[in-house]
């Protein structure tokens, strides 16, 4: 008897599988080894500051997940300048934390990133990018974040 | 007092140990055989009661049933009592003078609706989940399917079980008692005062002080897993656990099960019993139940849905005993903060700590021993609480791990820094519930972890979070 969460895994690779999201792309033979760690490729969208980049995402699932957000980090040689990604990876990004519900996905993260990306128009680190990636935890999950966009 | 007969036993092969109780005091035991019906029992039971059996009716959950009832549709379990009662002839009512009783069995039509037998409640109740047009669009073929099915934590069993649906008057609490109609959704049931019916208990029969006279069902549960312990054997409805009738996927494992939970949003979320003990056990480590004031320590849709949180929270008796206790014991100090008391911010206790209102000095007594201020939560010390400056030395806060779920895991994880000193850096109370919050590195923007609080504030100032804050110290 497999556990909900590797259920629930299970299905959402089988969705994205059937319907891919363009500009976004899945390694299923990692996944079959280890269905708790996902590594996703993001193309830059064309029009984008980024067309032309490929960025990799790491997700890391607990076995509470989907109740549980997953952990959701870039990770690789090239970390997209943005103003709410920080130079070691993490993502500030609401979804990801307190916003996150069961009822999101891996296709739901990937999208609200890509969009993110999308919509920016200057390659900038976040303004506490320096103090943050000293001090942080490893553990993007660990941080109490708050989100930059929410009271400007 | 009760006289005990028993008699039958020779003739009948075994099956059901069931008592019969009269408004006047007598008791009899009879083993009835399922493939018997109603009219068989009146035969026994009548000539025991110096009566005939034309004479008799029996009343069952709510209902007095028909001759043709077979007693296997009755859905008696093993010590069940039914009511027999003598039929109050026409003449008899008329006779009386125009007391209540008259206008108890006149309906709106003028027509007398004593002694209108039926098929027992649960052969003719529909499942409480169904509503408006689903409920008379039941076919046939369905109908076995969309009875009523009930779900019941029980005591007894410590598990979910079947439950049964009993009805009692709320004067006497008795159950020779006939219900006005069937319950047909959940608010009938839950909800005290929403059906009316005739008690026969007693040879008066008993009286409220609405305008018809008419007391009210009172309905209640019991374990249909386990022989009944007598008639104060209760269980606590578990009103969100459904057959899934519509094969809804749990939201979130996706798998389509056959006993499910739906959360009491409009949306109706629904998800497989594993999955709502994952959320539960989620949701507690991060100590995110909240505290309602009308339901208890409880949670909500995980979708996040308004207005659906779990009102019975016999729900969380779903989880395993280890987390159950831990259910409780959060609770308990979610309790403690509510009325004003604080959490021991030490490692690794969070022990819930009423305070004295005039003192500023707390000590954790049944927990650690920790001695602490209850203003700025560091070891207690005489005076002025001390400014904070070492917290915002970047040096300082990379030594130690920091975990912002601090209260959240206080007893979870053991990974724990267990220093005096990891207090003094990293640990401020929220200004407003005065949970200790670890600063995790960031900007100086905090909100409280705590459910039910989420206050904005500033690690700075330690006050709410200004635009002034955000203009001169934002980020440090
Ligand atoms: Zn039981
Ligand atoms: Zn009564
Ligand atoms: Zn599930
Ligand atoms: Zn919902
Ligand atoms: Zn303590
Ligand atoms: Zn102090
Ligand atoms: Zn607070
Ligand atoms: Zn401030």
């Amino acid at each position: 008897m497999t556990s909900p969460s590797e259920r629930r895994l299970r299905k959402e690779f089988l969705e994205l599988i059937k319907n891919p999201i363009p500009g976004v792309i899945i390694d299923g033979e990692k996944i079959e080894k280890n269905i708790n760690e996902w590594n996703v490729t993001i193309i830059g969208a064309e029009g984008t500051i980024y067309q032309g980049e490929t960025f990799e995402l790491q997700f890391l699932f607990n076995d509470k997940y989907p109740f549980d957000s997953p952990s959701v980090v870039f990770i690789g040689k090239n970390i997209p300048e943005h103003s709410h990604i920080y130079s070691n990876g993490h993502i500030c990004l609401s979804i990801l934390s307190q916003d996150w519900t069961p009822a999101l996905s891996v296709g739901a993260v990937c999208l609200s990133i890509r969009s993110m990306l999308s919509s920016a128009t200057k390659k900038e680190r976040p303004p506490d990018d320096l103090i943050y990636t000293k001090t942080c935890s490893k553990n993007p999950k660990k941080t109490k974040w708050f989100f930059h966009d929410d009271n400007v | 007092m009760l006289e005990l007969f028993s008699f039958g036993r020779k003739k009948i092969s075994n099956k059901l140990l069931i008592f019969i109780k009269t408004n006047t005091g007598q008791s009899l035991s009879l083993n009835l055989d399922p493939e018997w019906n109603i009219s068989n029992v009146k035969k026994l039971v009548a000539p025991q009661l110096g009566l005939k059996s034309e004479e008799v009716k029996i009343i069952f959950a709510g209902k007095e049933l028909e001759d043709n009832t077979r007693i296997s549709e009755c859905d008696l379990g093993q010590q069940s009592v039914l009511h027999a009662v003598k039929t109050k002839s026409r003449v008899n009512i008329e006779s009386k003078t125009k007391r209540c009783l008259d206008v108890v069995y006149d309906d709106d039509n003028g027509n007398n609706v004593i002694d209108v037998a039926s098929k027992p409640l649960s052969s003719t109740l529909v499942d409480l989940q169904l509503c408006g047009e689903e409920r008379r669009h039941v076919s046939e073929k369905q109908s076995d399917k969309v009875k009523a099915n009930f779900f019941v934590h029980c005591p007894e069993c410590k598990k979910l079980c079947k439950g049964k649906l009993r009805v009692r008057c709320n004067i006497c609490k008795e159950s020779c008692f006939t219900v006005h109609r069937d319950p047909e959704c959940w608010d009938d049931v839950l909800i005290p005062k929403k059906i009316q019916g005739h008690c026969e208990s007693f040879e008066i029969a008993c009286m409220s002080d609405e305008e018809n006279g008419l007391p009210f069902a009172e309905f209640y549960f019991k374990c249909a897993e386990h022989v009944s312990g007598g008639e104060k054997d209760y269980a606590a409805p578990l009103n969100l656990i459904k057959m899934n009738l519509k094969e809804i996927g749990c939201l979130s494992c996706g798998d389509i099960s056959e006993i499910v939970l739906v959360f009491p949003c409009d949306a109706g979320h629904v998800t497989c019993l594993e999955c709502f003990k994952l959320y539960c056990t989620s949701r507690l480590q991060e100590r995110q139940f909240i505290s309602h004031e009308n339901y208890g320590y409880t949670l909500s849709c995980p979708v996040g849905c308004e207005n659906s949180f779990i009102q019975e929270i016999h729900h969380f008796k779903l989880l395993d005993k280890e987390l159950y206790d831990r259910y409780q014991s959060f609770g308990a100090e979610e309790f403690v903060i509510q009325s004003g008391g604080v959490l021991c911010p030490f490692p690794n206790c969070g022990m819930g700590i009423i305070v004295d209102e005039d003192c500023n000095r707390v000590h954790c007594l049944n927990g650690c021993g920790f001695v602490f201020c209850k203003i700025c939560k560091q070891g207690y010390h005489i005076g002025e609480c001390l400014p904070e400056t070492s917290a915002q030395n970047n040096s300082t806060l990379t030594e130690y791990s920091v975990n912002p779920n601090k209260v959240a895991d206080s007893r979870w994880e053991q990974e724990r820094i267990a220093t005096k000193i990891a207090i003094q850096v990293t640990t401020k109370p929220c200004p407003k519930c005065r949970v200790a919050t670890e600063r995790a590195g960031g900007c100086m923007h905090m909100v409280c972890t705590r459910a039910g609080c989420n206050f904005d504030w500033c690690w700075v100032c330690q006050t709410e979070w200004t635009r002034d804050c955000m203009g001169s110290h934002w980020f440090g």
